[in-house]
């Protein structure tokens, strides 16, 4: 049963981001917009690696857009529809249906990462090759799941207040900057440094990168694959936690609708 | 005698803040110490004004609002706490335009809803057929919802709030909205589904609606009941039920 909650509602997502223009420009203009911004910047720095920096940062960029948009924006739009709450009056289990949710949206979205690399490869003519694909395939399959955790912790924060928007909108540039999409997390101020290295998609944008560029050192690789596992397995106890006490909470404010 | 609703001196309240800086808080005492009780196989109406708190009290009963105080139980069981053992068996259909996927066929959010009620997928399908012919959306199934007026966006969330075959359905102004034609369809359904033994529990502003289909009602006025028994027994000696009612709010609010 839960397979099935977690497929349709995944494909039903899928149906409905997807005839949104919101979403269909985060998904095909941004990741090409900010590819060209992006190697435009680095070209001049004299960078050889600029187009993996480049295809990267504009296709996390365009995949964080997509899922944060999209986390907090179909929360707010079921709220409105009225179906917010009757998701929360069926058996299935809602932390089911919000990762069926986040899923789809994901899986659209990897999109952007492809746009990216045509991008930097059709206008620039560098074709970001990576160093090691079977690396990037597991990374990216890892950097998937931590992407959805991080989406349905923010979701299940996000159900708690009628102010959505504004939330999703302050939430979106600082996780671009902190987690190095775009520029090294190395380039920020200590302190800064610090709360990067407690996000398990700093990690996971550091492995991309090792994979993409390749690394002198195999351990150092093994080690910061170590290092997301032990931070993704907090997040997701804690995303856990997190969604029963939600869960309850809802139904004690009452505030799943819009009246 | 089975009783399957099960609500004793039931309270909520909602707190509602205004203000950035010096928030205000505000309590509404919405539900304010209901007691009633419901068989199997009852149809059960719940009456009163704008306001009254039938609407709160549904919430309740259907697990989606947590009670202030008292108790509040269906088929034996919390609302708050056991609600995995209640939400496979109970339904609900609220009136008016929300609750809809507009953007999916009315086969498709069935489905969808089916899938989330854990219904296997054959009997799923089955039952969609059967629920559609019920509610006269045959015709209109694999239209996307929203180009559906709103009577049939009203019989749709029927047809939802009967997918998972309930032994409760908890139907809340159910008949906004719908033309002659329809309202008597649900009618026929709400007697079927005594037929077959299920329970209902309606809230209508259409008084001789509840007093043809009611066995037993209460009637609230600003949380609190104001009156309840059977129709004959609510009408007593006044013409009509519309009468009567008029004659107990006015007397309560004085
Ligand atoms: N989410 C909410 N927050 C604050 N107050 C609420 C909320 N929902 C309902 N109320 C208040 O609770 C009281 C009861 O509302 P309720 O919706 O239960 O009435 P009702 O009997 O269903 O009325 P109607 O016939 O208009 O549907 C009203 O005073 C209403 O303003
Ligand atoms: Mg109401």
């Amino acid at each position: 049963m839960t397979w099935q909650v977690l497929l349709s509602t995944m494909l039903l997502q899928m149906k409905q981001s997807f005839v949104r223009p919101m979403f269909r420009f985060c998904l095909l203009a941004n990741p090409v917009l900010n590819t060209i911004l992006i190697c435009e910047m680095f070209r001049s720095s004299g960078r050889t690696d600029f187009a993996a920096y480049a295809v990267l940062g504009a296709g996390l960029m365009g995949l964080w857009c997509c899922i944060c948009f999209s986390s907090a924006g179909d929360l707010n739009r079921e709220r409105y529809m009225g179906t917010l709450s009757l998701l929360f009056a069926v058996p299935a289990p809602v932390e089911t249906v919000l990762w069926g949710k986040i899923l789809g949206n994901t899986l659209l979205s990897l999109g952007t990462l492809l746009l990216a690399w045509l991008t930097a490869g059709v206008l620039y003519e560098t074709w970001a090759i990576p160093a090691r694909p079977g690396w990037l395939l597991l990374v990216l399959v890892i950097t998937i799941l931590c992407f959805l955790q991080v989406s349905v912790l923010t979701a299940w924060l996000l159900t708690l207040s009628r102010k959505t928007t504004l939330y999703m909108n302050c939430l979106e540039l600082p996780v671009v900057f902190l987690c190095g999409f775009v520029v090294p997390v190395e380039e920020l101020p200590a302190w800064l440094q610090a709360i990067s290295n407690l996000l398990p998609p700093t990690w996971a944008v550091r492995l991309l990168r090792m994979a993409v560029a390749g690394v002198p050192d195999e351990n150092a690789f093994w080690r910061c694959l170590g290092i997301l596992a032990v931070l993704m397995l907090a997040a997701g106890l804690l995303s856990r936690r997190c969604g029963r006490a939600v869960d309850r909470r809802v139904r004690v404010l009452g505030n799943l609708e819009v009246c | 005698m089975e009783p399957v609703i099960e609500v004793r001196d039931l309270r909520r309240d909602y707190v509602t803040s205004k203000g950035l800086l010096r928030r205000k808080t505000q309590t509404v005492r919405a539900v304010d110490g209901v007691s009633f009780t419901v068989e199997r196989g009852e149809i059960f109406g719940m009456l009163g004004q704008n306001g009254a708190g039938k609407t709160t009290t549904i919430k309740m009963l259907i697990t989606l609002l947590a009670p202030t105080s008292g108790v509040c139980r269906v088929l034996g069981c919390d609302t708050f706490g056991q609600e995995k053992q209640i939400r496979p068996r109970i339904n609900f259909i609220f009136g008016g335009e929300m609750g809809v996927y507009r953007r999916l066929s009315a086969r498709d959010n069935l489905k969808y809803f089916g899938n989330l009620y854990g219904v296997p997928p054959r009997l799923r399908d089955e039952r969609i057929e059967e629920i559609l012919r019920l509610v006269d959306l045959e015709e209109a199934a694999d239209r996307l919802a929203e180009t559906y007026s709103k009577g049939m966006l009203q019989r749709l969330q029927i047809a939802r709030g009967l997918i998972n075959d309930p032994e409760i359905v908890f139907m809340d102004e159910p008949t906004v909205g719908l033309d002659p034609l329809g309202a008597h369809m649900l009618r026929d359904i709400i007697r079927r589904l005594r037929d077959a033994g299920k329970t209902v529990l309606l809230t209508t502003h259409y008084l001789p609606e509840a007093e043809e289909l009611c066995d037993r009602m209460v009637i609230l006025n600003r949380g609190k009941i104001a009156a309840s028994g059977t129709p004959a027994q609510i009408r007593g000696a006044e013409e009509t039920m519309e009468d009567a009612y008029l004659r107990l709010i006015r007397e309560v609010e004085v």
